[in-house]
């Protein structure tokens, strides 16, 4: 077995872009529930429609979620933002940045868009009230300059919302 | 330079020329202070065991050093919990290299150790068949293609690889890398990166595993000097934090700045903290050339001493700190070459730069202005006594050995007047910062501190002198001087009353000045000879600036003072001890 030389960016996008196309397959054949993928050529930016759970605080309400990916992945996480105007939650700041362990720390390459998905949605469901995090503004304008939120040195919330 | 064979050079020269030495001084070894014996000031006996503690509560390491101690403690939870090298490895990891916990943990609960580390003994999954689906490519692979942690969750090698080299690209977090699969804590060991990882890569994590001995490690830290590669292992619990790398840099154990006995690590972060908020304000202050007071000449403070003399044809003769005469410094006014007198300075207000302080700033900036100087330029004449001691080292000795003609083992006693010195600046810098801080209503204490501290300031005056200029004349000379020896004596004596000095310094700032008595006029130091003898001085008053202060006499006029070295010498010596000048 050959372990002398770094995986090539080379060889990285190319398990990107067959690792994306499968995750892609796999959406179309079974995706997750209250999810929509809207359908473009961009392989390595999704755009994706989350409806709120019944019988939760954003029950109904429709939000989308913008997914990049890099050369990197699934090594590296996805960067997933919400799009204006991002959902009330004190873990989601005014310019659509998530407070979520596994898009930054606790990421694995094992993970995929579907389970990310998955967490943000529970996310969601479990909140008890609608309102922005308390450090929201002073975050925000720390952003102005767009700033990605995987450069941010996150101190994650507690689990309980 | 080899200390042990200078030293029997030294004895075997002594053996045969006994010329070398000026006799009845018993001054026959050159290496240490013990063998000084200067009448009743009997070399204080507290030093050696100084020097011992010191030399035990810490260990300079090098990088060969960490690896074989590293390897050491390996080996030893290896054999006793009879697991793999790999796994001790990760197990000490955990521990933070404590030897004795990991035992203690392993031996309570193997089984709470295994599961917390992510050290699995049976596969939580595993597999029969020939073929596996990826979870991270997603594509099928035959099972000799891929591989797993102790948890047996496979992965295919590309997808291992592009794991192994993003964590190790990361940073020193891939010590605690752990299986990708998301909930499974299997932890990856340096034998599975051995197996998947670059030579570069396999490289970064051994030097990784290298730091972390050191840096997770409760009892070690890296020498703080840029560049330096050595680390320090610390005696936890040890009074003294002042540690001295290979490097020559000397630093504090506990905050890593630099050394600064006698103050604490707090005053020190409170005394950096503050010039750095004032640093702005300080500039003006930092320039390095002042008129001279007399015919107001720039002039460039270029030897480490206080003590100016203007160029021809001017000449005149000034304290650097205070641009007073010099002869106001001097044996006529008490013998005190000191300039500390803060309070002095501000009654009289008669200087120019303290008449442009005022202006510029108020009382408090003025204050700080004072002491901030004043730390500021013992630091600077530290590293100007840095250079001049390489330059000694690397030049002076052997022209002076030359025009001397003797050996240059015969020097040493140069070296160590330097070293002294810079010792001395180091301490009297952070003097200023303990002034700082002293409260202005501590009337006692103040007054003994200041008092301390001048003393120790003219002492390292003195021998700075000798050792600059003094030395340099020796070294300019065309032939052997007669003079050679007794200034030998002169330097040697001088090294070793400041040392003294400094220690009785530094002993009565670290008690707090709790020595001084209630009355305030009465310091009294219980057991250091060199404070009653600075106190004798014949029992004149001391006068600075032409302000008469508390006189600090107790009394005692048991010595009296070198006319030509200040050295106080016992009542009963009719020649000086150190310069042979007689009474
Ligand atoms: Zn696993
Ligand atoms: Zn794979
Ligand atoms: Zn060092
Ligand atoms: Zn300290
Ligand atoms: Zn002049
Ligand atoms: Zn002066
Ligand atoms: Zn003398």
């Amino acid at each position: 077995m050959t372990s002398s030389s770094s995986p090539s960016r080379k060889t990285l996008s190319k398990i990107a872009t067959n690792r994306l196309q499968k995750e892609l397959m796999e959406w179309q054949l079974d995706p997750p529930c209250g999810f929509t993928h809207r359908v473009s050529d961009n392989l390595y930016r999704w755009i994706i429609d989350v409806i709120g759970a019944p019988s939760t605080l954003y029950a109904g309400e429709t939000y989308q979620l913008q997914v990049d990916f890099s050369d990197h992945y699934p090594m590296d996480a996805p960067q997933v933002i919400f799009l204006h105007p991002a959902p009330l939650h004190p873990h989601i700041y005014s310019n659509g940045h998530i407070c979520l362990d596994i898009l930054y720390d606790s990421w694995s390459p094992a993970m995929t868009v579907g389970s990310v998905c998955i967490s943000i949605l529970s996310m969601l469901s479990s909140s008890t009230a609608k309102q922005r995090p308390a450090d929201n503004d002073r975050y925000v304008k720390n952003c102005r300059n767009g700033r990605s939120p995987k450069e941010t040195r996150w101190w994650f919330h507690d689990d309980k919302v | 330079m080899d200390s042990e064979d200078d030293m029997h050079d030294a004895n075997d020269l002594e053996s045969l020329d006994d010329d070398f030495y000026s006799g009845e001084t018993g001054m026959g070894s050159d290496d240490g202070d013990g063998d000084y014996e200067f009448g009743n000031n009997a070399s204080d006996d507290s030093d050696d065991g100084n020097l011992n503690r010191q030399q035990e509560n810490y260990t300079v390491l090098s990088e060969d050093d960490i690896r074989q101690r590293q390897e050491e403690d390996i080996t030893r939870i290896s054999t006793v919990l009879s697991i793999e090298r790999d796994h001790a490895c990760i197990l000490l990891r955990h521990y933070k290299w404590d030897v004795d916990k990991v035992h203690e943990a392993w031996f309570a609960n193997e089984e709470s150790v295994r599961q917390t580390v992510g050290l699995y003994e049976n596969p939580v999954a595993r597999t029969f068949s020939r073929e596996l689906l990826c979870g991270i490519c997603f594509e099928r692979h035959p099972c000799d293609r891929m591989c797993a942690a102790s948890c047996g969750h496979f992965f295919c090698y590309s997808c291992w690889r592009g794991y192994v080299s993003t964590s190790i690209n990361d940073g020193p977090g891939c010590l605690m890398l752990r299986c990708p699969d998301p909930p499974c804590g299997a932890i990856i060991g340096q034998n599975m990166i051995n197996l998947l990882a670059s030579n570069e890569d396999k490289e970064k994590y051994s030097r990784y595993i290298l730091r972390s001995y050191i840096e997770d490690n409760i009892t070690s830290k890296w020498c703080p000097a840029p560049g330096c590669e050595y680390a320090v292992d610390f005696v936890m619990g040890s009074v003294n934090f002042d540690v001295s790398c290979n490097c020559s840099h000397n630093f504090c154990w506990n905050c890593t700045e630099e050394a600064h006995r006698p103050v604490d690590c707090t005053m020190v972060a409170k005394w950096i903290l503050k010039n750095s908020a004032e640093s702005e304000n300080m500039n003006w202050i930092l320039a390095n050339s002042k008129p001279c007071p007399k015919c107001k000449r720039p002039i460039e403070k270029n030897q480490g001493c206080m003590h100016i003399t203007c160029t021809p044809p001017c000449k005149f003769e000034f304290c650097w700190l205070c641009l007073g005469a010099w002869t106001d410094h001097g044996e006529r006014t008490g013998g005190f070459y000191a300039c500390n007198r803060y309070e002095t300075a501000k009654q009289e207000g008669e200087y120019d730069e303290a008449e442009r302080r005022r202006e510029m700033a108020k009382n408090s900036l003025e204050r700080y202005t004072h002491y901030y100087e004043r730390w500021a330029t013992n630091q600077s004449s530290r590293q100007k006594a840095l250079q001049d001691l390489q330059n000694m080292q690397n030049v002076q000795l052997d022209k002076l050995s030359d025009t001397q003609s003797q050996p240059e083992s015969q020097m040493k006693f140069i070296t160590e007047a330097w070293l002294q010195i810079v010792e001395c600046r180091r301490v009297l810098k952070w003097t200023y910062a303990y002034g700082y801080y002293l409260p202005e209503n501590e009337h006692g204490k103040r007054q003994f501190f200041e008092y301390l501290q001048g003393e120790a300031e003219s002492g390292l005056e003195r021998l700075h002198q000798c050792a600059e200029k003094e030395l340099q004349t020796f070294i300019d000379s065309s032939g052997p001087s007669k003079d050679f020896n007794d200034f030998r004596t002169k330097l040697a004596g001088l090294t070793s009353v400041t040392r003294n000095y400094f220690e009785n310094l530094v002993r009565a700032l670290e008690t707090g000045l709790n020595d001084v008595g209630e009355s305030g006029n009465q310091p009294t130091c219980s057991r250091s000879s060199s404070i009653k003898s600075g106190k004798g001085k014949n029992g004149k008053t001391r006068t600075i600036g032409g302000t008469t202060s508390r006189s600090l006499d107790d009394g005692n006029h048991s010595h009296w003072s070198c006319e030509s070295c200040t050295f106080a010498n016992t009542k009963s010596s009719m020649v000086c001890q150190v310069c042979h000048r007689r009474r």
